[in-house]
């Protein structure tokens, strides 16, 4: 009875013992991805920022301006993409709309950005683009991988479409979270116009005819949770500007928009608390359950051998001794 | 012997357990019908 025990033991330590490197190692990469469907919402501020009245062609301060970002992922196109690429995809279509203190839109910038659902890579595709123009991802964009580390990164600038070093400048503590803080710096830089401008009736291309330029820079700051690469905060220091050509009346630029945009504080409250229980999910595949499994491979290892040791330490009964009738005699 | 088999038992046990589980895969879902906003929401 010992030995069959001993037995079972045996191989529900191995069992136990052996999925802990295969959840981990296996399991881990191929089950743990953005899924396809996503939707997601994001509201930031920017108060006392600078806007160009298009009416003045002059700079004023206006009490706020609010950024709406929408990402939604286009599970037709993933499934369309992934027949090619030949791996998990995550197609998101994204809108980042601006809206001034009248409630008038600013700015809606539209992109496609398509990454591997696993590693977040960009995987380039027909209809990756920015403002309907084509581009060519070389970064991560809005998501940092799972399992994020202590390094910089490549990331996508939407406005000048260039890709850039984005610096991990080390670990700080939000809102009971252990976060690592990067920072990206983009440089003046001049950048098209978007296709649907503010005011009716002025186009791209009649902007263009007058020789005026636009031009762009910014210090984007985001706080990202390592274990599921999630921002859980950002801020970005954004300036434009109008430069050269006709428009401006003889002045040499004119400040189109500049504002420290901040995420408002109910959306933040709202990403700590998704992201917490995202972390607490992957840490699950990743942490926790790998570590449980073989510590309890171990423990079963050890009773199994212990109840084998005794199993062979104990005596059998003794042996029942017979013997012979002593015969008779004198 | 009987280890050897009870080991083996084991290993099999968790490789198709694990195997199972990533050919199931997560589900993939549908893209959501709702649109980009261009209102400002009031709440998350």
């Amino acid at each position: 009875m010992r030995r069959t025990a001993s037995l079972v033991l045996l191989a529900l330590a191995v069992f136990f013992a052996a999925l802990s490197p295969l959840l981990r190692w296996y399991a881990y990469p191929r089950l743990v991805k953005v899924p396809a469907d996503e939707y997601q919402t994001m509201v930031l501020q920017a108060r006392d920022a600078t806007l160009l009245d298009y009416g003045t062609m002059k700079a004023r301060t206006v009490p706020e301006i609010t950024v709406v970002q929408t990402l939604k992922g286009n599970v037709e196109a993933a499934r369309r993409i992934e027949r090619t690429a030949g791996r998990d995809v995550v197609v998101w279509d994204g809108l980042s709309y601006v809206q001034g203190p009248d409630g008038k839109m600013v700015s809606r910038i539209p992109e496609r950005y398509i990454f591997d659902a696993h590693t977040q890579e960009p995987v380039h595709a027909t209809g990756e683009m920015v403002d309907g123009d084509p581009v060519t991802r070389n970064g991560i964009e809005f998501k940092w991988p799972f399992l994020t580390q202590e390094r910089d990164y490549e990331y996508f600038d939407a406005q000048a479409r260039v890709t850039a070093p984005i610096h991990y400048e080390g670990t700080r503590h939000f809102r009971g979270l252990s976060v690592y803080y990067f920072e990206q710096t983009i440089p003046w830089t001049r950048v098209p116009f978007p296709k649907v401008m503010p005011v009716a009736g002025i186009t791209p291309e009649s902007v263009a005819k007058t020789g005026t330029t636009r031009w762009y820079t910014t210090v984007r700051k985001f706080w990202v949770e390592p274990v599921t690469g999630a921002p859980v905060y950002g801020e970005e220091i954004h300036k434009e500007e109008l430069r050269g050509g006709s428009l401006l009346g003889g002045r040499d630029r004119v400040t189109v928009f500049a504002g420290h945009v901040k995420m408002r504080e109910d959306y933040t409250r709202h990403t700590v608390d998704l992201v917490k229980s995202q972390r607490r999910l992957v840490l699950l595949v990743t942490s926790y359950l790998p570590w449980g499994f073989l510590c309890l491979g171990v423990l079963l290892l050890s009773l199994s051998l212990y109840l084998e040791a005794r199993g062979r330490r104990t005596p059998g009964p003794a042996p029942v001794r017979t013997e012979e009738p002593e015969p008779l005699g004198s | 012997m009987r280890a050897l088999i009870a080991a083996a038992a084991g290993l099999t046990a968790a490789l198709a357990l694990v195997l199972t589980i990533t050919a199931m895969g997560t589900p993939e879902g549908r893209t959501s019908p709702r649109p980009l906003l261009t209102t400002v929401p009031a709440h998350p």
